[in-house]
C-alpha cells in the first residue's frame, strides 16, 4: 500500500534518470570520475588523432590511438616499436613513426630495404613497395632512427631520421 | 554564515579580479606574443571567397607583423628559399593569395623564451595548414626571433625547424 508520506519522499523520475536516487553520491562519484580520466587521459594514455598517410597501411588516416607515456619508464625503446614523437614546441602536434635505428647504429637504405649496421632488417610490416636509396647514417647518442611505415612515398615527402630520446613521448598503443 | 567566511569569500574574490585584472592590464612579453602569434594565423589565413580588395588589404595587415629586414628561410623537402625584407614577403603572400582557394592557419603549440633584457625573444612553435581541397593537414615546425619595438612585437627571423632531421 503506499501512502501520501511515501510518494512524496520517493525523487521525480527524471531526478532518479539524472541524478540518481542519492545526488549527493553520485557527484562524488562524478568528481571522481572525472579526475580519474584526467589523469588517465592527460599523463599516462594521451588519446591521439591519426592524421596522415605515412604509416599506412598499419595505420589509417583519421583513426583514433592512445600513446602509453609510462612504456619507457622501465626500459628503453626498442626496434620496431611504433612510437608517438612531440615537436620543438610542444606536444599537441606528434609524428608517429616506427623506431629502426637505435643509438649508435648505423641505417641505410638499399633498393628499398633498411640496412642495420651492414646487415637487412626484416620488417614484415611495410606491405607498400619502396625503392629508397641512401647512404649509411650514422645514429648518435641518445638519437633514435625512425621512418614511417608507408615507404611507398617519395624519399623527400616522407618525414623520417634520427630524433631525440627526450622527444619520444611514449609508444603507440593499439 | 560566519562573518569571518563572509570576509574570506570577498578577500579571496578581491584578489581574484585583481589578478585577472593585472593580466589583462599588463600582460607579460610571453603573453603579448603568443596573443600577437594567434592574431598573425587569423590574419594569414584566407578562404576563397576573400574579395580582390579584401585580399590586398589582409596581405598589407600580415606585413605590420614583421620588421622592415625581415629574414625567412623556407628549408622543407623540395624546397630551400630565402625571402629577405618586407616588400618581398608582402610580394610572396600577395601571389600565395592570388592563386585562388582557401588556407586556414593554427599554431597549436607556442613555445616562447624571452631574452633578459626583455626586448627580444625567441619562438618556437607548430604550424598547421589546411588548403582547400587537400584531405591532408600540413604541419611545419617554425623558430622566430621577435623584437619589441615600442610597444609591438615584430618577427624579424623566421626559419624552419626540425625535430626529425
Amino acid at each position: 500500500m503506499i501512502t501520501n508520506e511515501d510518494t512524496a519522499q520517493a525523487p521525480h523520475w527524471l531526478q532518479r534518470v539524472l541524478i540518481g536516487r542519492n545526488p549527493k553520491r553520485t557527484f562524488v562519484r562524478m568528481a571522481v570520475l572525472m579526475t580519474i580520466c584526467f589523469v588517465v587521459f592527460k599523463f599516462v594514455l594521451v588519446p591521439v588523432h591519426v592524421d596522415g598517410g605515412s604509416m599506412l597501411p598499419t595505420y589509417k588516416a583519421n583513426g583514433v590511438n592512445f600513446v602509453n607515456r609510462l612504456s619507457y619508464l622501465s626500459h628503453e625503446p626498442r626496434r620496431g616499436d611504433v612510437v608517438a614523437i612531440g615537436l620543438q614546441a610542444g606536444e599537441h602536434v606528434m609524428y608517429m613513426k616506427r623506431i629502426v635505428g637505435l643509438p649508435g647504429e648505423t641505417v641505410a637504405f638499399h633498393k628499398g630495404r633498411i640496412f642495420i649496421n651492414g646487415k637487412p632488417l626484416d620488417e614484415p610490416y611495410v606491405k607498400l613497395p619502396c625503392d629508397w636509396e641512401h647512404e649509411p647514417e650514422q645514429v648518435g647518442t641518445d638519437y633514435y632512427y625512425v621512418v614511417g611505415d608507408n615507404r611507398d612515398m617519395p624519399w623527400e615527402d616522407h618525414t623520417h631520421g634520427k630524433a631525440a630520446r627526450n622527444y619520444i613521448v611514449g609508444k603507440v598503443l593499439l | 554564515m560566519k562573518v569571518w567566511v563572509i570576509r574570506c569569500i570577498v578577500a579571496g574574490v578581491l584578489v581574484g579580479l585583481g589578478f585577472w585584472g593585472w593580466r589583462v592590464f599588463f600582460p607579460s612579453p610571453e603573453e603579448m606574443i603568443r596573443k600577437r602569434l594567434n592574431e598573425i594565423a587569423r590574419v594569414a589565413s584566407f578562404s576563397s571567397k576573400e574579395g580582390l580588395l579584401a585580399k590586398a588589404w589582409n596581405a598589407n595587415a600580415l606585413g605590420e607583423f614583421f620588421t622592415l629586414d625581415v629574414q625567412v628561410t623556407i628549408d622543407v623537402p623540395g624546397t630551400q628559399h630565402t625571402i629577405s625584407g618586407r616588400d618581398e614577403l608582402l610580394q610572396a603572400v600577395v601571389g600565395a593569395r592570388a592563386e585562388g582557394g582557401s588556407l586556414s592557419i593554427e599554431f597549436p603549440d607556442i613555445k616562447v623564451v624571452v631574452a633578459p633584457d626583455g626586448n627580444s625573444a625567441v619562438v618556437n612553435l607548430t604550424a598547421k595548414g589546411k588548403v582547400s581541397r587537400q584531405q591532408e593537414t600540413y604541419v611545419q615546425e617554425l623558430r622566430m626571433r621577435m623584437t619589441r619595438i615600442k610597444r609591438d612585437w615584430l618577427i624579424n627571423q623566421v626559419e624552419t625547424a626540425k625535430t626529425i632531421s
